[in-house]
């Protein structure tokens, strides 16, 4: 069920996205910044997930709170003249990276792990 | 359970949706204007661009009326000049023939002095001048004798009137009987002036001297030869 509503949100969003109108240049940066966002909720989600303590409200909040965040540093950066966003940037691909390794590492184990097992069980029935 | 699961689901797909959205929207966006470097620059750079340039379009634009002004007061300028010019030249034109500087041509008449040997007294310098004073006086506009223009400042003076050779000096230059006077004006007054009562040429005649007078449709004057300087005129 989860996996339907994920597949069906973005083919409704892609379809939607590419039919939508073209934003102007000015305003993509805060665009692509809200996709960086994003993206590392979503990779901190699935990191939780991995590690049992998935909350919901946690994701959702982070998610949107994250990407309207950092939109509001931008526009902060561009009045200032100073570029915040380089800031967010570094600091939510540096966590993506985090959690790559993560989820990395829990997948590796999980199969050295499985590995172990086997050879455990074909050494007993030996 | 199942209701928890349920809200999850939607709220995931809600949020992946949203990404999707965002994505290939940016995506899009990065696509299409990345293409030329004006389409990718930001409003307040072509903003600022703009107004350099229309600063200074303003600048030129200025630069231009001022030196299209300047041409147009030139040209004005140099209409006037062109009249003004014109205008100097009719007038010193008019002054030259005054002045008996140009060569002139004009109904006229021509009268031919000369002394009978023993005729006294013999033309001279008095005589002249009185003809030629009887010739202004009929309205004569340009008189020559023996080819020297007679102008304001023209001298006739006897030379030797009392001892051997006569002359008489005309501008200066030497001259001998015969005197040829043309007159150029009124044909009937030119004539009526000198041969009328009290006209010179008439006295002459009647002493002896030979005298013609030729009408002329076309009495050519020869103009002035000297030089007017002046030296005491301030």
């Amino acid at each position: 069920m989860i996996f339907v509503a994920i597949l069906l949100g973005c083919i409704v969003g892609a379809i939607l996205g590419i039919n939508a109108p073209i934003i102007s240049y000015t305003y993509s940066s805060f665009l692509a910044i809200a996709v960086i966002a994003a993206l590392d909720s979503v990779f901190g989600g699935i990191t939780s997930v991995l590690n049992g303590k998935f909350d919901l409200k946690i994701f959702i909040s982070g998610f949107f709170c994250n990407a309207i965040l950092s939109i509001l540093l931008t526009y902060l950066g561009q009045k200032l003249n100073v570029d915040i966003y380089l800031a967010a940037i570094v600091v939510f691909v540096g966590r993506m990276f985090t959690n790559l390794t993560i989820i990395r590492r829990y997948y590796i184990d999980k199969w050295s792990e499985k590995v172990k097992q086997r050879n455990i069980k074909s050494q007993n029935e030996e | 359970m199942k209701k928890e699961k349920r809200v999850m689901a939607i709220s995931i797909g809600i949020s992946c949706f949203a990404l999707a959205l965002v994505m290939s929207m940016q995506f899009k966006v990065v696509r299409e204007t990345d293409i030329t470097s004006i389409q990718s620059m930001r409003e307040s750079e072509l903003r600022s661009e703009l107004s350099q340039w229309k600063s200074k379009y303003d600048e030129i634009d200025e630069k231009y009326q001022e030196v299209s002004g300047k041409i147009s007061e030139y040209q004005s300028k140099k209409e006037s000049d062109n009249e003004n010019s014109s205008l100097l030249e009719k007038e010193q034109e008019q002054i030259n023939l005054a002045l008996g500087k140009d060569d002139v041509q004009g109904e006229g008449i021509v009268i031919t002095l000369n002394n009978v040997d023993d005729v006294e007294p013999k033309i001279n310098a008095e005589d002249l001048l009185v003809i030629v004073n009887q010739l202004k006086n009929a309205g004569a506009e340009a008189i020559s004798i023996n080819d020297e223009r007679i102008i304001n400042m023209s001298d006739v003076v006897n030379i030797n009137l009392e001892e051997g050779e006569f002359f008489v000096k005309v501008n200066g230059q030497r001259k001998l009987a015969p005197y040829i006077i043309k007159a150029i004006g009124n044909q009937a007054y030119l004539e009526g002036a000198i041969l009328g009562n009290g006209g010179r040429a008439d006295d002459l005649q009647t002493i002896g001297h030979e005298v013609s007078i030729q009408k002329d449709r076309k009495v050519e004057i020869t103009k002035y030869n000297g030089e007017i300087t002046t030296k005491y005129i301030q």
